[in-house]
């Protein structure tokens, strides 16, 4: 049908776990949706990825009905996997916790391109360069 | 129990970043808003998208929620320091600007219920959500459908405009097929006007499922058959009346079909189609061999009803 957007969303969310809870209420609450329902589809689709963080783009049309579309993984989770560390650096500048190569970052920055607005391959890699450096990720060539 | 939000004005380079230090400090998740998501969607012929006057498409926002505890502040001032050193690592931060409120907990999970009210359409098809209580008058005809995944909640211009139709013309016995049936509302409602059979048909599968289910609810599983497919490829049954609330260029594509689906004096009743192309949709339909015999109109949209033979009139 004809329809028409009058919202799009982006959260990243626990796998399995969505509930009405903030981000989820806040953000969803003013666009009208049935929270509940989408807090059902979106733990149904994503049990099996249970620990992960997802990113989920809504868009809801006029009529307060939406459909959603399941992103690639954050940034973060991808380069913490790539340099085998659980968590980033508290401080950055100083404690550095992993490294990933200048080629992890062209794959991640592939991987996730469709999702990041990225004018280009390169701004998209300086992005994922930059989300890694700020994580106390060093890049190596 | 209270939420700090936290919201942070940011470029897009900066989103995934400040996503991490948000999950560091222990948020349970983060709302990202990048007006440049309007700008590169998949350019899907079933959305249009009005993008907001005055937008700075430059200008990101990173939303997070930290649970009202003791370490609160800190967490606070950890994540603020952290987000002002991000230039430092090459990343374009934006503006920076941080906007701190608190978050009463509300019932989120049910807010969203106000928004609906029991709704008559035409003389005497209701739609109500199923959490409101409806006593019908005699002769109405009750749908109970609640929003949700799939389109047609029954409040959209073009989705009235075919429910006015379908009561108009509906007769008791007959076959209706409903192409791009979304939420499943006008094969239910065709079912309830007294069809005998109704095909609802839609290339989503979500909507698929959705249909199923709401006409399981509404109890027309025995008269609705929900199928999986696209336009009227592969049906064989012969339709009393076709029904296709979409897009103008789907309407214009379904004109052949349509009239080979429809039994003599058969009507096809099509809307979802925006003023400015209602031209191209008539020369279509008339194309096809219709006749259009009835025009209306609501907002921005209008609904076409043609018949295959002008003894139909």
């Amino acid at each position: 049908m004809a329809k028409k957007v009058v919202a799009v969303v982006k959260l990243q969310i626990p796998a399995g776990k969505a509930t009405p809870a903030p981000p989820v209420g806040p953000a969803l609450g003013p666009t009208g949706i049935n929270i509940m329902n989408f807090c059902k589809e979106f733990n149904e689709k994503t049990a099996s990825q249970a620990g992960l963080i997802i990113p989920v783009e809504l868009t809801v049309y006029q009529d307060r009905s939406y459909t959603f579309v399941l992103k690639t993984p954050p940034a973060s989770v991808l380069l913490k996997k790539a340099a085998g560390i659980e968590k980033g650096s508290g401080e950055p500048n100083k404690n550095k916790v992993g490294k990933v190569t200048r080629k992890d970052i062209r794959e991640i920055a592939e991987l996730k391109m469709k999702d990041l607005n990225a004018a280009s391959l390169e701004a998209a890699m300086r992005m994922i360069e930059g989300t890694a450096r700020s994580m106390g990720i060093i890049v190596v060539d | 129990m209270k939420w700090m939000e936290i919201k942070v004005k940011t470029s897009t380079e900066a989103i995934e970043a400040i996503a991490n230090i948000f999950y560091e400090a222990g948020a349970a998740g983060v709302v990202i808003e990048d007006p440049k998501d309007l700008l590169n969607r998949d350019k899907d012929a079933w959305d249009y998208v009005e993008i907001p006057e005055g937008i700075d498409f430059e200008q990101a926002m990173v939303t997070g929620y930290l649970p009202e505890s003791e370490k609160m502040n800190e967490l606070l001032q950890e994540i603020s320091r952290r987000i002002s050193e991000l230039p430092k690592f090459g990343l374009d931060l934006g503006s920076g600007e941080m906007e701190i409120s608190f978050v009463e907990e509300s019932n989120w999970a049910d807010a969203w219920k106000a928004y609906y009210q029991t709704v008559h359409v035409g003389e005497k098809l209701v739609i109500k959500p199923s959490w409101l209580d409806y006593e019908p008058k005699t002769g109405e005809v009750v749908i109970e459908l609640d929003p949700g995944m799939a389109f047609g909640t029954g409040t959209h211009e073009t989705t009235v405009m075919c429910l006015e139709l379908l009561e108009k013309y509906v007769r008791k016995g007959q076959t209706v097929i409903d192409v791009g049936c979304g939420s499943g509302i006008l094969s239910i409602a065709a079912a309830k006007l007294g069809a005998k059979k109704v095909l609802a048909i839609d290339k989503d599968e979500v909507a698929v499922k959705v249909a199923r289910e709401n006409i399981e609810r509404n109890g027309m599983g025995q008269t609705v058959e929900v199928i999986k497919g696209e336009g009227l490829k592969g049906v064989e049954i012969k339709a009393d009346i076709i029904v296709a609330n979409i897009i103008a260029d789907v309407i214009i594509d379904l004109a052949f079909p349509a009239v080979t689906t429809l039994k003599e004096n058969g009507l096809f009743i099509s809307s979802g189609i925006i003023q400015s192309k209602k031209d191209a949709v008539r020369r279509a339909l008339e194309g096809a061999g219709f006749i259009v015999t009835e025009e209306v109109e609501k907002g921005d949209w209008v609904g076409l009803v043609s018949c295959k033979n002008v003894k139909g009139q």
